[in-house]
C-alpha cells in the first residue's frame, strides 16, 4: 500500500481545505462565545436558585447534556426551516433561510457545550470557599454584587482545567456541521474524497488537522490560565 | 452602666436563634458602649460566634432585638437595607476571608468604592495610611495568598478599617495562626483599641482579653452565664461552669 498526496498540489482543493479551516475556526470561536454566555447565564440562575428560570434551566441542561449533538443540530436544522423563517434577499429577490447551516451548526454547539459550560461553572463557583463570600457580605456586598466581584472571578477560574475539555469536545464536535451543508473543514475532505478516491490520504490530514487547531485551542487557554493565575492560592503551577 | 445622657452603642435584648431544631443563642442580652472593648469568652459551640454574625446581620435571628446605633438590626431584611449598618459595623474573621484574587491594596479599596460609592483616590490614600497602620507598607501589590497568616490577618483587619466603622467585630482572629504571629496580630488589635475604636473580640487569648477589655462576656450552651470586668471575672470567678472553664483554658 502506498500514500498518495498528490491531490493537495490542486489549488481548487486547497481552497476547499482553507476555506474549510477558516469555517472550523469561526465557528468554533462563535460557538465557544454563545457556550460561556449559556453557560454563565444559566450558571447564575442555578447559583440564585432563581424560581422559575432555574428550573428550566435544570430541565435544559438535562436536555441537551443527555441527547446527542447530531440529533440536536438536525432538529434544529429542520425545525427552524420548517418554521420558515426567511429573509427576502434584496439584491437578488430570493427568499434565503433565517437559519442557516452555519447559524444552527454554532446554535447546536452553543447550546450543547453550552450546557455542559453551566455545569462546569457550577462546580466552580461551588468551590468558592464560603468565608470568601462572607468577606463580601460582611463588607455591605449585595448577593450579585459578592457575585460578580468575588465568586464569578474565582469560579472561571477554578473551572479553567474542566473548560478546556469543553472547548476541545466543541471543536471536535464542529465537525458534524458538514452534515448540514457547511463548508467546514470535514465537508471539504467529503468533496475531495469524492472526487480522487483518497480516502486513506486525505483522512489522514483532515485528522492532523484536527490535532493541531484542539491542540493550538488548548495552549491558547493555558496562556489565558496562567495569566489570570491567583498567586499562592490552590495548587500554584507554572 | 451608661453614661448620663449617652446610650451604649450596640444593645442585644433576649436574641434567640436556631439552626434547624438546635436552639444556639437562648436568649442574649448585653451591650456594648461607644469606645469601649468587649471580649466574649466560652467554651466552643457555645455561640460567642453566632453572636458576632448577629450583629451585623449575617445572620437572622429568630426572636429578640438588636440595636446597632440607630439600627434596629432585626428589621433590616435586604441586602441594600444592611449596607449602611455594614458601613458602620465591620468584621475580622478566623479565616481572614480576604479576596485571593485581588491585591492587598484592592482588597482594601474594593468595598469603599463598590459598596459605598466613594472617590477611588480618596479611598487609594487611605488605604496606604491604613496599611502602614498595621505595619504593611510595600506589601500592596502583594496577593493573600503570598503573604504569612499573620500578615493576612493584618490585611483584614486594615479593610475592616478602610469602612471606617463605628465597631470593629473580631471573631477568633489569632486561633488559624502560628505563635509568634498570633502577638503581631495582638499588636494591631491592642493600637485599635488603644485609639478608642469599639470592638467586641470572641476570643480564646485569655491573657489578651484581661489586658484590654473593659468588660468580659462569659458564654456557655447559649446564655451568657456571667459578666463583668475582667479584673472581677478572670480573679473571682463566681459561677462554677466560669470556674471550670478557666481552670481548663488558663
Amino acid at each position: 500500500m502506498s500514500l498518495d498526496f498528490s491531490w493537495l498540489s490542486d489549488s481548487l482543493y486547497q481552497r476547499w481545505l482553507l476555506t474549510g479551516i477558516g469555517t472550523t475556526l469561526l465557528m468554533s470561536l462563535l460557538g465557544i462565545l454563545l457556550m460561556m454566555v449559556f453557560g454563565i447565564i444559566g450558571a447564575i440562575f442555578l447559583h440564585f436558585r432563581t424560581p422559575v428560570l432555574g428550573t428550566i434551566t435544570t430541565i435544559l441542561v438535562e436536555l441537551f447534556r443527555n441527547t446527542p449533538p447530531l440529533v440536536q443540530l438536525f432538529f434544529l436544522y429542520f425545525m427552524l426551516s420548517s418554521l420558515g423563517l426567511s429573509l427576502t434577499d434584496p439584491a437578488t429577490g430570493r427568499s434565503i433561510p433565517l437559519f442557516s447551516g452555519f447559524t444552527c451548526a454554532v446554535l447546536s454547539l452553543g447550546l450543547y457545550n453550552g450546557a455542559l459550560a453551566v455545569e462546569i461553572i457550577r462546580s466552580g463557583l461551588i468551590a468558592v470557599p464560603a468565608q470568601t463570600v462572607e468577606g463580601a457580605r460582611s463588607l455591605g456586598y449585595t448577593r450579585f454584587q459578592t457575585f460578580r466581584h468575588v465568586e464569578l472571578p474565582i469560579g472561571l477560574r477554578l473551572s479553567m482545567p474542566a473548560m478546556t475539555n469543553n472547548v476541545v469536545s466543541l471543536i471536535k464536535t464542529s465537525s458534524q456541521a458538514a452534515l448540514v451543508a457547511v463548508a467546514d473543514i470535514m465537508y471539504g475532505a467529503t468533496q475531495i474524497m469524492v472526487e480522487t478516491f483518497r480516502n486513506l490520504e486525505v483522512m489522514l490530514l483532515i485528522w492532523l488537522l484536527y490535532v493541531v487547531i484542539a491542540s493550538l485551542a488548548v495552549w491558547i487557554l493555558r496562556r489565558i490560565t496562567i495569566l489570570f493565575r491567583i498567586p499562592g492560592y490552590g495548587v500554584d503551577r507554572p | 452602666m451608661t453614661l448620663s445622657g449617652s446610650r451604649p452603642l450596640i444593645e442585644m435584648r433576649d436574641v434567640r436563634k436556631s439552626f434547624g431544631t438546635y436552639e444556639v443563642l437562648k436568649g442574649i442580652s448585653l451591650s456594648v458602649n461607644d469606645g469601649s472593648v468587649v471580649c466574649i469568652i466560652g467554651p466552643s459551640g457555645s455561640g460567642k460566634s453566632t453572636v458576632l454574625r448577629c450583629i451585623n446581620g449575617l445572620i437572622p435571628i429568630n426572636s429578640g432585638t438588636i440595636r446597632v446605633g440607630d439600627f434596629a438590626v432585626e428589621t433590616l431584611k435586604s441586602d441594600k437595607a444592611l449596607i449602611p449598618l455594614r458601613h458602620q459595623v465591620s468584621m475580622v474573621f478566623q479565616q481572614y476571608n480576604l479576596f485571593p484574587h485581588r491585591t492587598v491594596m484592592q482588597n482594601l479599596t474594593m468595598a469603599p468604592i463598590q459598596v459605598l460609592g466613594e472617590d477611588p483616590r480618596k479611598v487609594r490614600d487611605r488605604a496606604a495610611a491604613l496599611l502602614a497602620k498595621v505595619r504593611l507598607t510595600g506589601k500592596e501589590n502583594a496577593y493573600p495568598g503570598e503573604l504569612s497568616g499573620g500578615q493576612q490577618q493584618r490585611v483584614a483587619i486594615a479593610r475592616a478599617l478602610a469602612m471606617e466603622p463605628r465597631v470593629i467585630l473580631f471573631d477568633e482572629v489569632t486561633a488559624a495562626l502560628d505563635p509568634e504571629m498570633v502577638s503581631e496580630v495582638l499588636g494591631v488589635v491592642r493600637d485599635l483599641a488603644r485609639d478608642g475604636m469599639t470592638c467586641v473580640l470572641v476570643t480564646h487569648e485569655m491573657r489578651f482579653a484581661e489586658e484590654v477589655a473593659d468588660e468580659v462576656f462569659f458564654t456557655d450552651r447559649g446564655v451568657i452565664v456571667e459578666h463583668g470586668p475582667p479584673a472581677t471575672l478572670f480573679k473571682s470567678p463566681s459561677d462554677p461552669r466560669l470556674k471550670d472553664f478557666l481552670d481548663k483554658v488558663l
